[in-house]
């Protein structure tokens, strides 16, 4: 029912998004231009609009199912897809390949170096948490690892002042944003799709492993290898996601957790609830972006996000 | 599956060691039995329990129904065997039915007795309450009811009884008996030692290694209790509690 619900919301949105813009279709319209009768908006829609919300749509659906897993993984449904390094890792790479002018090579170097460095991040936290079976130690070594590439990012952002356009070009980037996305920023986001399929059948032993480690390996989970499969689809997925959209925050916070408070904690729903939720909650947010005038989506998302954590934490209280 | 075989022992550690916390603890249980397990605080009860799980690693070996816990895939061990722990934290707000369901996790299946187990724990009326909203000793029966959801031969519990009022506590142990009667073997512990003369084995724990095992009449002797936890025992007229 929810999931319906969702899809509906979803597809919407989707017809809204492919309509708005600086030539406002109507749902015929962007109908017409799908089917490509009406030559204008075909061009419009399939040049433009269609690779945004495609890109939209799938960063929505990582960011969010990561923020899942996350959650899962740690007991904890205040846990965020960028809790081991991977956002950051992704920035630092994504800002050093700016700052170096390797991005101006090719559309691909930056999506590249950003997911390089995601997972070369939390590579290296879990190589320095050393053992994988306690979730405090991988903990502390993200806390640590995302303070160091935090002082590198802005490191690297004091130090190149000069080169006006190339700073400009970070502070785009670490803000987050889907404009100019096209075809082939979908193709490099392609693996979330996959990403997403391998997730969708561990509903089941997620919920296991949320109500704690040793009772799930007791009940038949093998919670090693489950345990290195999240974190490896989490990874993938957010390294991505990051890769094409740039650092967008509270995605993979907030909708699981909302998702959670309407229709319960059990991950055989939650899991294709948050995909599809994730998908509309960051095509909503961009198109809130676009009507503001081009506001950047990692502000749109945490100026939408930030209150609603602060109205959850009264609610606890 | 092959002819079934009778087995001599549903559960045996062998030499089984964990530095700093256990020192070569060797036992056997025979299918049927109703075991508990006593010792003063730290000597020893959680890791052995966890141990006998497959939960916690240990040096020396430990068979399930005569075969070693290593041959046994953790599919099938969730079939075979279940684990209480001492208490649960509880993050996040499943029903009271979907954390019993989790029993059946094993069998690929999520309702196969899981309403007998919620009936049996008296959990009926709560089944559609969020486990995250109960109170510590209503937590402990979900946790019971979990583990008799497996259906696994093998129940090893850490101090069940200690969060349950009287009732529910005798109510534990009744299930327990019927369960043993049946063929299984169960192996809790706890600090309560006029129930562990109900028992059929205990197991006395002293400072990580293995005090004495079997028969309560035998292995509670008042130079052991006065040794072991420091206490005199005296037989004297108390009060008795017993179900209805």
């Amino acid at each position: 029912m929810a999931l319906g619900v969702a899809t509906v919301l979803l597809v919407v949105l989707a017809v809204a998004a492919l309509g708005a813009g600086d030539l406002p279709l109507s749902p015929a319209r962007v109908w017409a231009g799908l089917m490509r009768t009406d030559e204008l908006a075909a061009t419009v829609i399939w040049q433009i609009r269609l690779p945004r919300l495609c890109v939209a749509m799938l960063v929505g659906a990582a960011l969010s199912g990561s923020g899942l897993v996350m959650q899962a993984y740690f007991r904890n449904s205040l846990a965020s897809p960028g809790l081991l390094g991977v956002s950051s890792g992704g920035a630092a790479g994504a800002v050093i390949a700016i700052a170096l002018g390797w991005a101006a090579w090719s559309l691909w170097v930056l999506p590249l170096a950003a997911v390089v460095g995601a997972v070369a991040a939390t590579g290296a936290v879990v190589g320095l948490a050393h053992r994988g079976a306690s979730t405090e130690r991988l903990l502390l070594a993200g806390v640590a690892l995302n303070a160091l590439l935090g002082a590198a990012t802005s490191y690297v952002l004091s130090s190149y002042t000069g080169i006006y356009e190339r700073n400009a070009q970070i502070l785009f980037w670490l803000l987050g944003g889907l404009e100019d996305r096209t075809w082939e920023h979908v193709l490099m986001a392609l693996p979330i799709l996959a990403a997403a399929a391998w997730l969708w059948p561990l509903g089941r032993p997620m919920d296991l492993l949320s109500l704690g480690a040793r009772e799930a390996q007791s009940l038949g989970v093998d919670v090693r290898s489950l345990r290195r499969r999240l974190l490896g689809l989490a990874t993938v997925l957010t390294a991505v996601a990051t890769a094409v959209a740039g650092t967008v925050g509270f995605v993979g916070l907030i909708v699981p957790h909302l998702l959670r408070l309407l229709v319960g904690p059990e991950h055989r729903r939650l899991v294709p609830l948050s995909l599809v939720g994730g998908a509309a909650f960051v095509l909503a947010c961009d198109l809130a972006s676009r009507a503001a005038g081009g506001l950047r989506l990692g502000i749109v998302t945490a100026l939408i996000g930030g209150p609603f954590f602060l109205w959850l934490l009264r609610r606890k209280s | 599956m092959a002819a079934a075989t009778q087995e001599l022992s549903a559960l045996t550690l062998a030499h089984a060691t964990v530095p700093g916390r256990l020192t070569d603890v060797s036992l056997t249980l025979a299918p049927g039995t109703f075991a508990g397990l006593v010792g003063p605080n730290g000597a020893g009860k959680s890791t052995l329990l966890q141990i006998a799980a497959g939960l916690l690693p240990a040096t020396g070996e430990v068979t399930w129904n005569d075969r070693p816990l290593a041959d046994i895939a953790v599919l099938e061990r969730g079939q075979m065997a279940a684990w209480v722990p001492q208490e649960a934290r509880f993050e996040f707000g499943f029903t009271v039915r979907s954390v019993v369901a989790q029993g059946r996790f094993a069998h690929g299946d999520d309702d196969r007795g899981v309403e007998e187990a919620l009936a049996q724990f008296d959990l009926t009326t709560l089944a559609s309450r969020p486990v995250n909203r109960l109170s510590g000793g209503e937590r402990q029966r979900v946790l019971l009811a979990r583990a008799l959801a497996t259906d696994a031969r093998l129940q090893l519990w850490d101090e069940p009884l200690a969060p349950l009022d009287p009732r529910h506590a005798l109510e534990v142990l009744r299930l327990g008996r019927a369960r043993t009667r049946a063929g299984g073997t169960l192996l809790f512990s706890l600090h309560d030692l006029r129930v562990a003369y109900c028992l059929d084995v205990v197991v006395v724990l002293h400072e990580g290694r293995l005090r004495a095992a079997g028969p309560p009449e035998e292995v509670l002797t008042p130079a052991l209790l006065h040794d072991v936890f420091g206490v005199r025992a005296r037989t004297a007229p108390g009060l008795t509690l017993e179900l209805p």
